[in-house]
């Protein structure tokens, strides 16, 4: 392109994009927030670093649901790390009732509460939609005597000591929670005795396939690329049905196993407290669509997550049994700071 | 003969244009992100992780690493010209770097420092082309107890640096140790120290504390002298940055002899360049002729530890890419960026996707040469700082600690934290208290104490694990040997002069 036409080409840019101001600008003038929302950009919250689970999910949100013209305002992603999601729940407190701010949470949002690490909890928030779900696996290192996770069970009903169980979070955090919740179904009197050794990220699974541990509970994700290798076994995930495709297709599952329960990572958006109505009418409705898309389809089968879309009233729901469940668990180990 | 296959099939995949397009820009962004104190290699990667999105995964992962061993490269510069550490890593080419400024060598100073990246960087890259698979699995050899010991004797052997006062020097260490317990424990889940305040759940972030230590410190310090020219003159001439043969003589050695335990040690997850630059720094010191040079601008004090911890950050990526498990925060964020790409790391990704697998590790081989062409010119503009008068640099350099502090976590408690770090720096350099072993203390306190734990879990809290391995075993043997040594040579060399000290 030569510079002429390039200086005319930038012209022409502007010229368009000032008339759409103007439209926009006479858009609110004339009409109540309502029914011109959204005419400014959002903001998108991961309550942690980048490139973990969190930051993934919601930075994927807004990519296709820009790219699929879903929703046309900018919608640029903010990492608000710390206090394991607890400082993004103190900032969300700030901005109550403000219609731009979206969150991205998993179980920990119950589970920080429940422990004890922050005042704060869902009901401090406004639920928008569930979008996908993420489950739980049990691996032991390639030559573990533990051929099924019935082995470990029986094991830890003998002597709870006798397995040293790691996992990638603190105590009281899902991995923990997960196989507690695993154990007490399968019989375990005596879950608290239960020895929990909290590693960090990658390390647990080092710990594993160097057989210093015996067992690592985490994330159904981590442990893929280990297990076509051979490193390691993946005895059981927590999934309600068995996944369909790639290598977690040949895993059992807690149920077919005989232990009558599941376990489910799931994550979802939310607003600050007080969100107006319609914001999450327009909000839950754009997300609806958006896991429609093949898009979202393919970055799900990508990432091992299972579609799981609730609207915002089924949400809630959700979130009253599941910290239920929650609860009761943590009590059981003594763990429960909330009462 | 499959060796030369692989590392030749990984080089064309480096050489085509766009790979190596952005391979030169994640070495210039790298050495950029890495001078500028506060913001580190991680936070660089995560700034751009959104555009590795449109990136084709080769390309996306080998400019990763690119910044990552990009920001080794540049770490040292404002350490040895400002005595302003980037990073962790480079706090110990303050030790000698700075001294070496003072003395009118900065060029060299900064030759060497980029000399040594690259030979360091090279001679890992060629390691971790013949013998990466069975490097990182003889890694998973280290559990708890070995980890333990490790820390324990990079711990021992930085603080008997302080051997003139090894009070101080513990003061010092039990200071740092004392730090890292602010925080969630992470073996119970307890909240210690916190007072309330979310945003010191995490702990306290190791960049603030560096960053207030030296910086901050280092301008509380030059206040007096800030408005009046001061008494060093300012230099204003400078030369070409390389270093001559006597130079070259003394550096070459610490250099090939530092840079394979950069390497183990960035190998194992979890450790990092403190403790390897901290090591090879040590090591240096005591097998050294002249130890009593160090710290005054003895160029093998600069050398050793630069080369180590280019390899070093060359063997934090290994785990990632051989076995899945991230070395480090900023592997971590490069197995997600890899798994968003729909890649799974593991033995397996060298069978399905060569091109990644050895086009990274070929890429830093290239990494290394592009590193070097584009640090020394640039160092050769850095050099130039020095005729900056300090009323104008130190602001400035204030300005960006700050910055670099706050977009390292986006939280305002850490700038209170850094202006606090600021003034106990600045009272530990009046009572002359090394900050050393604070630093690394702070690095590893919390990992040193969750692996201790892990360890007495393990063994149902019978000490006698940490004697479980021969590796562990001889890694405590060091740390007794580290902090005797000196005493011992230094009470040897006493008895032989004590007849000619009596018969006076």
């Amino acid at each position: 392109m030569n510079t002429m036409s390039c200086r005319r080409f930038a012209k022409l840019v502007v010229a368009i994009s000032m008339a759409l101001t103007c439209c926009v600008l006479g858009g609110v003038v004339s009409n109540a927030a309502e029914k011109t929302y959204p005419n400014r950009a959002f903001e998108f919250i991961a309550p942690a670093g980048p490139g973990g689970g969190w930051d993934t999910t919601i930075r994927m949100v807004a990519r296709v649901l820009g790219e699929q013209r879903i929703i046309t305002q900018p919608m640029p992603v903010m990492n608000k790390p710390g206090g394991g999601g607890g400082v993004a729940l103190a900032y969300l407190q700030t901005k109550k009732g403000d219609p731009y701010e979206v969150a991205v949470y998993s179980p920990p949002l119950l589970l920080i509460r429940l422990t004890g690490q922050t005042e704060l909890s869902y009901k401090d928030v406004t639920p928008i939609a569930r979008l996908i779900c993420d489950y739980g696996a049990f691996a032991v290192p390639k030559n573990s005597p533990y051929n099924t996770i019935n082995d470990v069970m029986d094991a830890l009903k003998k002597n709870p000591k006798s397995v040293k169980i790691a996992g990638t979070s603190s105590p009281g955090s899902m991995d923990h929670i997960q196989f507690l919740q695993a154990a007490k179904v399968a019989g375990v009197t005596n879950i608290r005795s239960i020895q929990y050794i909290p590693f960090q990220g990658g390390e647990g699974l080092a710990a594993l396939m160097g057989g210093h541990v015996d067992m690592l509970t985490t994330g159904m994700a981590e442990t893929v690329g280990p297990m076509e290798s051979g490193d390691i076994r993946v005895l059981a995930i927590t999934a309600p049905a068995r996944i369909k495709e790639g290598a977690m297709a040949k895993v059992p599952t807690l149920r077919e196993l005989g232990i009558a329960t599941d376990f489910v990572n799931w994550r979802g958006l939310f607003g600050p407290p007080g969100m107006p109505d319609y914001a999450v009418e327009y909000l839950s409705n754009a997300l609806a669509q958006m896991v429609q898309t093949s898009q979202w389809k393919e970055i799900c089968a990508r990432n091992g997550w299972a579609e799981a879309f609730l609207g915002p009233k089924e949400f809630v729901q959700f979130l009253e049994t599941t910290n239920q469940e929650y609860r009761s668990l943590l009590e059981d180990v003594g763990l429960l700071a909330a009462k | 003969m499959e060796i030369a296959r692989n590392i030749l099939y990984g080089l064309s995949v480096v050489v085509q244009p766009v790979n190596l397009l952005w391979l030169t820009f994640g070495c210039i962004m790298g050495s950029i992100v890495g001078m500028l104190p506060g913001i580190g290699p991680a936070t660089g990667i995560a700034l751009l992780l959104p555009m590795t999105f449109v990136l084709k995964p080769a390309a996306a992962l080998i400019m990763m690493c690119a910044i990552y061993y990009g920001a080794m490269f540049g770490g040292s510069r404002c350490s040895i010209l400002l005595n302003i550490p980037g990073d962790a890593s480079s706090v110990v080419s303050c030790f000698d770097g700075y001294p070496m400024t003072l003395k009118g060598q900065a060029e060299a100073a900064l030759a060497i420092s980029a000399l040594a990246s690259f030979i360091g960087q090279m001679a890992a890259a060629l390691a971790a082309m013949v013998a990466a698979l069975p490097i990182t699995r003889f890694a998973l050899r280290f559990g708890p107890p070995e980890y333990f010991t490790l820390m324990v004797c990079a711990l021992a052997a930085t603080t008997s640096l302080a051997q003139d006062s090894l009070l101080k020097g513990f003061i010092s260490l039990m200071l740092g140790l004392m730090i890292t317990t602010i925080g969630i424990d992470l073996q119970s889940g307890v909240q210690r120290f916190v007072f309330g305040i979310p945003e010191l759940q995490m702990g306290i972030e190791f960049v603030v504390v560096i960053i207030g230590l030296y910086a901050v410190t280092e301008i509380l310090e030059n206040y007096k002298t800030l408005s009046s020219t001061g008494d060093t003159p300012m230099q204003t001439k400078f030369g070409r940055i390389w270093v001559s043969k006597e130079q070259w003589r003394r550096s070459i050695g610490p250099i090939l002899r530092q840079t394979p335990i950069g390497f183990l040690i960035g190998i194992l997850p979890g450790t990092g360049g403190t403790i390897a630059t901290m090591m090879a720094y040590n090591n240096e010191k005591q097998i050294s002729k002249h130890p009593e040079e160090f710290g005054k601008g003895a160029i093998e004090g600069l050398a050793a530890p630069e080369a180590a911890n280019n390899s070093c950050s060359i063997g934090a990526i290994l785990p990632m890419i051989t076995l899945g498990v991230p070395g480090s925060g900023t592997a971590a964020i490069m197995l997600g960026a890899l798994m968003i790409a729909g890649l799974q790391p593991g033995p397996l990704l060298f069978q399905h996707h060569p091109e990644i697998a050895w086009g990274i590790i070929a890429s830093m081989f290239v990494g290394a040469i592009v590193c070097l062409i584009v640090n020394l010119p640039l160092a050769g503009l850095l050099v130039r700082l020095l005729a900056i008068p300090p009323r104008i640099m130190y602001p400035l350099i204030l300005a960006i600690s700050f910055l670099g502090v706050y977009t390292a976590g986006f939280s305002t408690v850490d700038l209170y934290l850094l202006t606090i770090f600021g003034l106990l720096g600045y009272f530990m350099r009046k009572h002359e208290i090394p900050s050393a072993p604070l630093i690394l203390a702070v690095v590893i306190g919390s990992p040193l104490e969750q692996s201790f734990r892990q360890s007495l879990m393990l063994s149902d809290g019978s000490l006698r694990i940490f004697a479980r391995s021969g590796i562990s075993v001889t890694l405590l043997a060091l740390a007794v040997g580290s902090v005797v040594f000196p005493f011992a040579s230094a009470w040897l060399r006493k008895r032989r002069q004590q007849p000619t000290a009596v018969s006076h």
